[in-house]
C-alpha cells in the first residue's frame, strides 16, 4: 500500500521520490492543502478510497495516511 | 512623463522563434513564417498556428512547479529568467521592496479552464481540480513571478486583449517615473491556442484560412492577407530608472523614452476605420518622448495580417508621421501573440534599435496598393534613433512605446 501511494505522489504530485518515507509530514514532502485536496481526489479517482481532504490534513505522516487507506479497504 | 529616461538592461523571449532571445530574434530575421499544421486544432474551422517550439516546462522549470503553472506562466517565467540574467540583476540580493512586476495578458489561462470544463461535464464538480482558479487567473502571471522572484512590491497584470503587452511596459514606465519602484520586471504572456478560443477567433472572421500552406498565411499589408494566425509565448524586459543602470554599471540595451495610450470608444472588435485612436497613442507617445511626428525612423507596427487593421494603421501612419519610417510587422514571422503581441514586439524593437537591423515583413510578396506607406521586405541595416512600437487591442484599446536607442 505504502508503495502505491508513493507511486500517486511520485508521478501525480510530482514529488521527490527521496522525501517520501513513512515518518514524512506533508511538511517535509511539500503538500500544501491545495495538493491535499488533489491528493483525495486522486485516492478516489485511481485507487477507488474514499478519504477527505480534512481527514489527510489530520494525519501526521506518510505513515498515517496510509494506514488510513488500509483502514478503508483500498482496492490494490 | 514627459524627460523621464527609462533604460532597457534586460530582454527575455520564448516565442515561435524559438526559446531565447537569440533563436527569436534570428529566426524573425531570417523572414520565415513559424506556422504550421496544429494537431490541437485537428476538429476546428481553422487548424493552423504558431507554437512554441519544444518547450519543455519539467526541465525548464522543474516538474513539481511546472504542475501548477498554466503555459501562460510557464512561458513568462522562463522569459523573466533570461532577462534577469541579462540584467545582471540577482533576486537573492536585491532589495524586493521596491522591485515591481507589471504584465500584460489576455485570456488567463484557456486552456486549464477548458481540461476542467470537461472535468466538471463528465465526472461532476467533485472532482474539479483545486487549482483550477489559481493556474487561470491572469493576476497570476504577476503573483508566481513575484514568488519566483521575491519582487514584493507592486504587482499587477494589465489587460487591454493585443495591446497588453505594450500597455504593461507602458505602466512599468509611470511606476519608475513615480519612483514607486527602483526595477520593474515588465512585458506579457500568452497560451490561448485552445480549441475554444481559437473558434471563437474563427467565428468571428478573424482567422488566416490559408490552410493548404501555413507558412505564407501571416501576410501583413500584403494584398492577399486573409486574417492572422494565432501564436503564443512572452516577452519580457527589465526596466530601471536610466541614471540608476548607469551607476550600477548596467549594459542598457535600449531606452523607453515615450509611452501613449488611447480608446477608439468606436466598435468591439474593429478598429476605427481611419485609425483615430491609434493615432493618438502615437502622438501621445511622441509627446512623452518629447519627440515630433517627423522624428520617427522606425515602425514595429501591430500589423496583424487582418484587412481592416493593417489599412486602418497604414494610413494612420501615412497621416501622422512626416519622416517616411520603414514599417515591419515582425507578426509575419511570429505569427499574432494576442496579449504578448505588445511586448514582445517591443523586446524585437529594442534589438532593431540595438543592431540598427529592420526585421523583413514576411509574406509580402504582394503589397496591397491602397497602403501608402514604406514596408520592409527584406532585413534593412539603417541607423535608427527613434522607433515605436504600436499595439491595438479588441475593445478599441491601444498603446504605444517610443523606443530610443542606448
Amino acid at each position: 500500500m505504502f508503495e502505491q501511494f508513493k507511486n500517486l505522489l511520485v508521478h501525480k504530485l510530482k514529488v521527490s521520490p527521496d522525501l517520501i518515507t513513512p515518518e514524512a509530514t506533508r511538511e517535509d514532502i511539500e503538500l500544501d492543502s491545495l495538493a491535499v485536496v488533489e491528493l483525495s481526489l486522486m485516492l478516489e479517482s485511481e485507487l477507488g478510497v474514499t478519504i477527505s481532504d480534512d481527514e489527510l490534513l489530520e494525519a501526521a505522516t506518510v505513515g498515517d495516511m496510509v494506514a488510513l487507506m488500509e483502514e478503508r479497504g483500498a482496492k490494490i | 512623463m514627459a524627460g523621464i529616461d527609462v533604460a532597457v538592461t534586460g530582454i527575455g523571449l520564448v516565442t515561435p522563434g524559438g526559446i531565447g532571445v537569440e533563436p527569436s530574434w534570428a529566426r524573425v530575421r531570417s523572414g520565415h513564417s513559424t506556422a504550421a499544421f496544429d494537431p490541437v486544432l485537428e476538429s476546428n474551422p481553422v487548424r493552423i498556428s504558431c507554437r512554441v517550439p519544444g518547450f519543455d516546462a519539467d526541465v525548464l522549470l522543474g516538474a513539481r512547479r511546472a504542475l501548477r503553472l498554466d503555459p501562460f506562466v510557464r512561458f513568462a517565467l522562463v522569459a523573466a529568467r533570461e532577462a534577469l540574467a541579462d540584467a545582471g540583476l540577482d533576486p537573492h540580493t536585491w532589495d524586493g521592496a521596491r522591485v515591481g512586476v507589471v504584465l500584460g495578458n489576455g485570456d488567463g489561462g484557456p486552456g486549464t479552464v477548458e481540461a476542467q470544463h470537461r472535468v466538471l461535464l463528465h465526472n461532476g464538480p467533485g472532482r474539479v481540480s483545486p487549482l483550477l482558479l489559481p493556474m487561470q487567473l491572469p493576476n497570476m502571471l504577476a503573483g508566481q513571478a513575484a514568488i519566483e522572484f521575491g519582487a514584493t512590491g507592486p504587482n499587477l497584470v494589465v489587460s487591454t486583449a493585443c495591446a497588453s503587452g505594450t500597455t504593461a511596459v507602458g505602466v512599468a514606465r509611470d511606476l519608475l517615473a513615480l519612483d514607486r519602484c527602483d526595477v520593474v520586471l515588465t512585458g506579457g504572456s500568452e497560451s490561448m491556442i485552445t480549441p475554444l478560443a481559437m473558434a471563437g477567433f474563427a467565428q468571428m472572421g478573424a482567422l488566416s484560412r490559408r490552410e493548404d500552406d501555413p507558412t505564407v498565411a501571416s501576410r501583413p499589408f500584403d494584398a492577399d492577407r486573409d486574417g492572422f494566425v494565432a501564436g503564443e509565448g512572452a516577452g519580457i524586459l527589465v526596466l530601471e530608472r536610466l541614471q540608476d543602470a548607469r551607476a550600477r554599471g548596467a549594459t542598457v540595451r535600449g531606452r523607453i523614452v515615450g509611452y501613449g495610450a488611447s480608446a477608439d470608444a468606436h466598435h468591439m472588435t474593429s478598429p476605427h476605420p481611419r485609425g483615430a485612436g491609434i493615432e493618438s497613442a502615437v502622438r501621445a507617445a511622441l509627446a512623452d518622448a518629447g519627440a515630433g511626428v517627423g522624428d520617427v525612423q522606425h515602425v514595429n507596427a501591430h500589423g496583424t495580417s487582418t484587412p481592416l487593421n493593417d489599412l486602418a494603421e497604414a494610413a494612420m501612419l501615412k497621416r501622422t508621421l512626416t519622416g517616411d519610417p520603414l514599417v515591419t510587422s515582425t507578426k509575419g514571422v511570429t505569427g499574432h501573440l494576442l496579449g504578448a503581441a505588445g511586448a514582445v514586439e517591443a523586446v524585437l524593437t529594442v534589438l532593431t534599435v540595438e543592431h540598427g537591423l529592420v526585421p523583413p515583413t514576411a509574406n509580402l510578396t504582394n503589397p496591397d496598393p491602397g497602403i501608402d506607406i514604406k514596408v520592409a521586405d527584406s532585413e534593412t541595416p539603417m541607423p535608427i534613433d527613434l522607433a515605436l512600437s504600436n499595439s491595438c487591442g479588441f475593445g478599441g484599446q491601444n498603446a504605444v512605446l517610443a523606443i530610443a536607442a542606448a
